[in-house]
């Protein structure tokens, strides 16, 4: 069977191929069952698939990031083995991560030529030569950067521009970008496909890792599909429809749309008032925010990442100290109080890094579960544990939350990252908040389980509980939102009381600072009739 | 009901799978390191003796009184069990129990305190003092100084908590430290203050008759009530790590301290729990020592039961349950490795050699993981063709 094929692809011009590659990872997870995986010289080769599909894994395979338990790869028509990036590099294979491999403190010149600067003498460190270097590839191919600039200070777009061209100046001849639009607005994205095609017509070849269906219509040539760690076929880009796309992805018919009963805003639950923050480095991360979030309503916070999200979540759950202004929940002041005194208060949240806050890797799935009601009254008898109590209890939460596991006993980190999600959500929605913030409740996790954590949180916002919901993703603040306020800068820079309204490339723009609200309108983010920090002025 | 057996099967079969790889990992982690502790032997015997033909034999000989002379003493050809030595083996658990527990809590919270070393011998030192000083005369005694020497070492262990907690200062070098003035002042102590000077040697005045711990078994072995008190903690505290609100913080913060912060425990608190807690059990554990063993207090360096706790928390994966059968084999390596420097000429520093050796396996996370990797691939095939299987319920 595998000798007919090699026959076949013998006429095609293939810069890539894996053969039959498994990926076992040591908790056991297949990521990758006997893939298949070949890419044409000179095309945009998407590789599609859900959060979990095994497509992250198969490119840091390719990448040499992680070693296949079975299987070949063979670069160029030569079979090739990737013990690390280094060797993947030298063949020609470059990749974008996601998460940006930049040194913030470091100029774009000096990140781009991280490893193999330029030197004076072969010791110092030739700065004007590595400036030099950067615009000329910078001109090359079209992807405009400024050399000296600290990557701290550019945008999220640029930053991506730095890792192609860090790619490009090592020699990569394949491109693999990892789902490099999710951290991108509309407009944004345009400009990428722009000189990505552009790369594409100097002969670079680029694999286009992404599950946004538009996107790929828009710029790929052929497309393989993934599905639980199998590969479902490759496809002629322009031959297969976008449901069919989505059919072979998902497996069933999937609609994201969400039923969302009306919101009927009650009492003010979360007032945030004039919250001012400026990091370690100095930089001023928030400035003047101001707020509220009414029970039974969700509050949206949209904004590119990096624009002051996570520093107002942390001031909320007192991880950061804001310099001035006030978060109070119904009454209380947050600022300094201890993280169980918060949640006593009745505010939980679901953390952004839910490997750093939100588990214990190690411990079981009953132990992350209950983490926060271990010292309850219920679960004690003196100083013992009350342990069928808690077994019951987490077995409620593993069935009502549909954890996939074996048991209560079982270790979370074996569990995928769906599941681990569910353990988080189910621990803190389970424990009748007032407030739930809620900061990339569904990033990187497979379709049923975002599904099934934006219906809880709507559920839950309709039954009393007021939600802070703060995502990057576009899609999902426009779907849950009842109310939403864009940040920008480190300021509220539009706030809208019906979301509804909007749409992404309306969103995009206030995201990206193109367009503001004016004061008075921000200031109805507050829901109080006097204003005179506005009438002031 | 039958796919139901069938899962359970199913896990059982993962769950022993990943077990028997623990207990083979350990078994080769041993058999490596007393392998290379034969060489060593070999070696010494070859350099030592004239007569070169005789190494192997000699070799072998000297193996034999390490690996079974604890036990099994061979007279013209019979051998018998030797009742005494496994007595002593016992009696020699029964600090290292407890300093064993100690390190198995504190480490558990990923406090990597050493200071149980000096605390054991202060314990010790206070338990000896109370027993000439403040002697009821009554069964009480023995309890009154352990209880004195228990307290004196948790309030010891306060000191490295506290910095830690409130100046951040890192536990390993505080107790590193800590260790050396213990010891300095215990010997100040000792020397100007409470040495009894008819002796030839520096040590206290003799404990009252009633502080001493009794006798388990008749006979020199010097094997007491400790041993039983020492079991009884090993239940304690895995009932304490394992059932309890507290212990169950000490762990999560072991494991992951940011996460325990976020879920609203006090870590602060929990920090400071477990280094007062190993403090009380090195305390209990050098007292215990003094008073079975002794009748007057002699040590004039530290004892090294602290040392060896923390290798026996580590063979004992932090786990109380598992901390007398780690006692037991060093106790029984120790023994074996006294018998053999003393009647085969090798020097009884082979243990510390054995002990790295068996140390740097264990600690080794990567040791046999392509063993372990096989073993995943094999169960998450089982399971993906269990899974193809009964496909249909998932459709």
């Amino acid at each position: 069977m595998e000798h007919k094929e090699t026959v076949e692809s013998a006429n095609e011009d293939l810069v890539v191929r894996m053969v039959g590659i498994t990926k076992v990872y040591p908790n056991g997870i297949a990521a990758n069952q006997k893939v298949d995986f070949s890419v044409r010289r000179g095309e945009i080769h998407a590789l599609m698939g859900e959060n979990g599909s095994g497509k992250s894994t198969l490119m840091k395979v390719l990448f040499g990031l992680e070693q296949p338990t079975e299987g070949e790869i063979y670069i160029n028509g030569e079979k090739a083995v990737l013990p690390s990036p280094t060797a993947a590099i030298a063949k020609g294979v470059g990749m974008v991560h996601q998460h940006f491999m930049l040194v913030p403190s470091l100029t774009v010149a000096e990140n781009i030529v991280l490893g193999m600067p330029p030197t004076k003498a072969g010791v110092f460190i030739d700065y004007k030569a590595a400036v030099k270097r950067t615009r000329e590839f910078s001109e090359r191919y079209n992807l405009p950067v400024d050399p000296m600039a600290k990557v701290m200070d550019i945008p999220v777009g640029m930053k991506q521009k730095v890792e192609i061209l860090k790619a490009l100046v090592r020699g990569a001849k394949i491109l693999i970008l990892d789902e490099p639009t999710a951290v991108l607005t509309t407009q944004e994205t345009a400009e990428l496909f722009h000189e990505l095609k552009h790369l594409k017509e100097q002969g670079y070849t680029i694999v286009f890792i992404s599950h946004k269906l538009n996107e790929i219509k828009e710029l790929t040539d052929r497309l393989t599909i993934m599905r639980d760690g199998k590969s479902m076929g490759v496809y002629d880009t322009a031959a297969i429809s976008e449901e069919e796309i989505s059919r072979l992805m998902v497996g069933r018919e999937v609609s994201l749309e969400l039923e969302k009963p009306k919101a009927e805003p009650g009492k003010t639950v979360l007032k945030v008032r004039k919250l001012c923050y400026t990091n370690e480095w100095d930089k001023r991360m928030l400035e003047d925010v101001s707020f509220s979030v009414r029970e039974g309503e969700i509050l949206g916070v949209a904004g590119i990442e990096g624009n002051g999200q996570r520093e107002l979540v942390d001031i909320l759950f007192n991880f950061r100290k804001p310099q001035s202004g006030t978060a109070e929940v119904e009454g209380v002041s947050l600022i300094r109080l201890s993280q169980r005194k918060i949640r006593e208060q009745g505010v939980s949240m679901i953390p952004e890094d839910r490997m750093t806050y939100g588990i214990a890797d190690k411990g079981s799935i009953e132990e992350n579960v209950l983490s926060d009601r271990i010292s309850k009254k219920r679960f004690n008898w003196g100083p013992l544990f009350r342990v069928k109590r808690m077994y019951a209890e987490s077995d409620r939460l593993i069935k009502d939350f549909k954890i996939k596991c074996k048991s209560r006993k079982q270790q979370v980190m074996m569990l995928s990252g769906g599941n681990i999600q569910k353990v988080v959500v189910a621990r803190e929605l389970s424990c009748s908040p007032r407030l739930i913030i809620a900061d990339q409740p569904t990033r990187g996790i497979d379709v049923g389980a975002t599904e099934f954590i934006r219906n809880k949180l709507v559920e839950l916002s309709r039954a009393g509980a007021a939600v802070l919901l703060v995502s990057a993703d576009i899609n999902e603040v426009l779907m849950l939102s009842d109310s939403l306020i864009v940040m920008n800068g480190g300021k509220v820079a539009a706030y809208f009381e019906d979301a509804g309204i909007l749409n992404d490339v309306m969103l995009g723009e206030y995201m990206l600072g193109l367009k503001h609200h004016d004061k008075e309108t921000i200031a109805k983010a507050c829901h109080e009739e006097a204003m005179p920090e506005v009438s002031n002025e | 009901m039958n796919k139901f057996w069938q899962n359970l099967k199913s896990i059982l079969v993962k769950d022993r799978r990943m077990m028997m790889f623990s207990i083979i990992r350990g078994l080769a982690a041993i058999l490596i390191a007393l392998g290379v502790g034969a060489i060593f032997i070999f070696l010494t015997i070859y350099i030592n003796t004239d007569d070169k033909s005789q190494t192997f034999s000699k070799g072998l000989e000297a193996l034999k009184y390490m690996l079974i002379g604890p036990l099994f003493t061979t007279k013209a050809g019979v051998v018998s069990f030797n009742t005494m030595n496994f007595y002593q083996i016992l009696a020699a658990m029964i600090p290292t129990i407890f300093t064993g527990l100690a390190v198995c809590v504190m480490f558990s919270a990923n406090q990597f305190n050493l200071a149980g070393e000096g605390v054991c011998m202060t314990g010790g030192f206070v338990a000896a003092l109370c027993g000439i000083y403040l002697s009821t005369g009554t069964a009480l005694d023995p309890f009154i100084c352990i209880i004195v020497a228990a307290v004196v070492g948790g309030v010891i262990m306060l000191i490295p908590a506290f910095l830690k907690v409130k100046i951040g200062a890192s536990e390993m070098v505080t107790t590193l430290m800590l260790n050396y003035v213990l010891m300095y002042l215990i010997l100040h102590f000792l020397n100007f203050n409470f040495a009894d000077r008819s002796k030839g040697s520096t040590q206290t005045y003799a404990f009252a008759e009633s502080a001493r711990i009794p006798a388990l078994v008749e006979g020199g072995s010097k094997l007491n009530w400790g041993f039983v008190v020492a079991l009884v903690f090993v239940v304690i505290i895995a009932l304490f790590m394992f059932r309890t609100r507290w212990g169950y913080s000490i762990r999560m913060i072991g494991i992951n301290q940011s996460f325990s912060q976020y879920s609203g425990m006090k870590v602060g608190s929990a920090i400071v729990l477990s280094q007062v807690i190993g403090g009380v059990l090195s305390g209990i554990g050098g007292g215990i020592e003094v008073l079975g063993r002794y009748s007057t207090f002699l040590w004039k360096e530290l004892p090294g039961y602290g040392w060896t706790g923390v290798t026996i928390a580590i063979l004992a994966k932090n786990n109380p349950i598992f901390v007398p059968f780690a006692a037991l084999f060093m106790a029984y390596l120790n023994k074996g490795c006294m018998l053999m420097s003393t009647y085969c000429d090798i020097p009884s520093e082979m243990i510390d050699i054995i002990q790295a050796a068996i140390f740097l396996f264990f600690a080794a996370e990567q040791f046999l993981s392509k063993y372990r990797q096989k073993l995943v691939v094999k169960s998450a095939k089982e399971e993906l063709a269990h899974i193809a299987k009964g496909g249909a319920e998932n459709a």
